[in-house]
């Protein structure tokens, strides 16, 4: 790391540690209120004989779904002044590049997701790297989370990025 | 309510059948109270456009990303899964215009005795390109069915 890089020390260190983790009950009605958010009514959301029909034991949580059931709890003092909480990215900051947008998400979902399930979710900072852009230098994160449930099974998998710009 | 797809009924080049959905403040709304998202650059006009510099509040990443999803799972039926799913998000989205979310099929391939399809997918308005990705998806073999 050089004098003049984009990535102060303290981000630095902390790739390869765990960002963030937490844990949350998978709820029928949350994940329902959010489908029907999305005016998405598949019946392996809602309707157990469909989704015992199509091979689970139940109604299943949609997989994109997963990633909220382990939101905590924002206090409003907490929030930033433009009213998110920025829990997800563990708190890195990068003062010499404080512009940050969200990158790609890719997912791989392994199994599914039931009513009642405990989901533990553990993020890891995989990488942060700076690159030299079109537009100039940013700041490249890359975090790797997994999403396991009550009996260690891993559920899903994802690689988030996010960039950060001076 | 959905037909099922078959792994023998799709080829490369198909198309995964798309979904146009104008996205209004009254969804936007719901779905930041669902995903309890608290972010006013999807709710505060005068901070979006003010603070922020946008024409409007913004459509949030996660339901374009969601929509597109719907169209996946709608499209391969209840005995098909989303196995791999990867969007990054390319341009913003205002309330009021008209999103297309689909695909087109580039590849079939059974993987350890499950076969897959492998789906190039995006969210768009008119020609412009919001949100691209790439999918796979399980599909069930016709002479495993019920």
């Amino acid at each position: 790391m050089t004098e003049d890089s984009l990535i102060d020390a303290d981000s630095a260190a902390r790739v390869g540690t765990v960002a963030a983790r937490a844990t949350g009950e998978v709820h029928r009605l949350q994940w329902q209120r959010w489908a029907a958010a999305v005016g998405d009514h598949n019946p392996l959301w809602f309707d157990p004989d469909y989704a015992q029909a199509s091979g689970y034991d139940d109604v299943i949580c949609p997989p994109l779904f997963l990633q909220y059931a382990v939101l905590g709890v924002a206090a409003l003092a907490d929030l930033r002044p433009d009213g998110s909480s920025g829990a997800v990215s563990g708190g890195l900051s990068f003062p010499r590049a404080p512009r940050r947008m969200a990158g790609g998400e890719a997912s791989t979902f392994h199994l599914p997701a039931y009513h009642r399930d405990e989901v533990e979710m553990t993020r890891t900072i995989s990488s942060i790297v700076e690159k030299q852009g079109r537009s100039g230098r940013f700041v490249l994160v890359t975090w790797h989370t997994a999403y396991r449930n009550q009996d260690g099974a891993l559920l899903a998998e994802a690689t988030t990025s996010m960039i950060a710009r001076p | 309510m959905t037909d099922q797809l078959f792994f023998e009924d799709v080829e490369p080049g198909d198309e995964v059948r798309p979904l146009l959905v104008t996205v209004d403040q009254t969804q936007m709304f719901f779905f930041s109270a669902a995903t309890y998202n608290g972010h006013r650059i999807h709710y505060d006009t005068n901070w979006a456009t003010t603070v922020e510099g946008y024409d409007d509040v913004l459509v949030q990443g996660p339901l374009q990303s969601a929509l597109l999803a719907r169209a996946l799972t709608d499209w391969i039926g209840g005995r098909g899964r989303l196995v791999r799913y990867s969007v990054q998000n390319r341009a913003v989205a205002y309330p009021g215009e008209e999103l297309t979310f689909g695909g087109v099929v580039t590849a079939k391939r059974v993987d350890g005795g499950v076969p897959l399809v492998d789906v190039d997918i995006a969210g768009r308005r008119g020609e412009t390109v919001l949100m691209p990705g790439t999918a796979t998806v399980a599909l069930p073999r016709r002479e495993d069915g019920e």
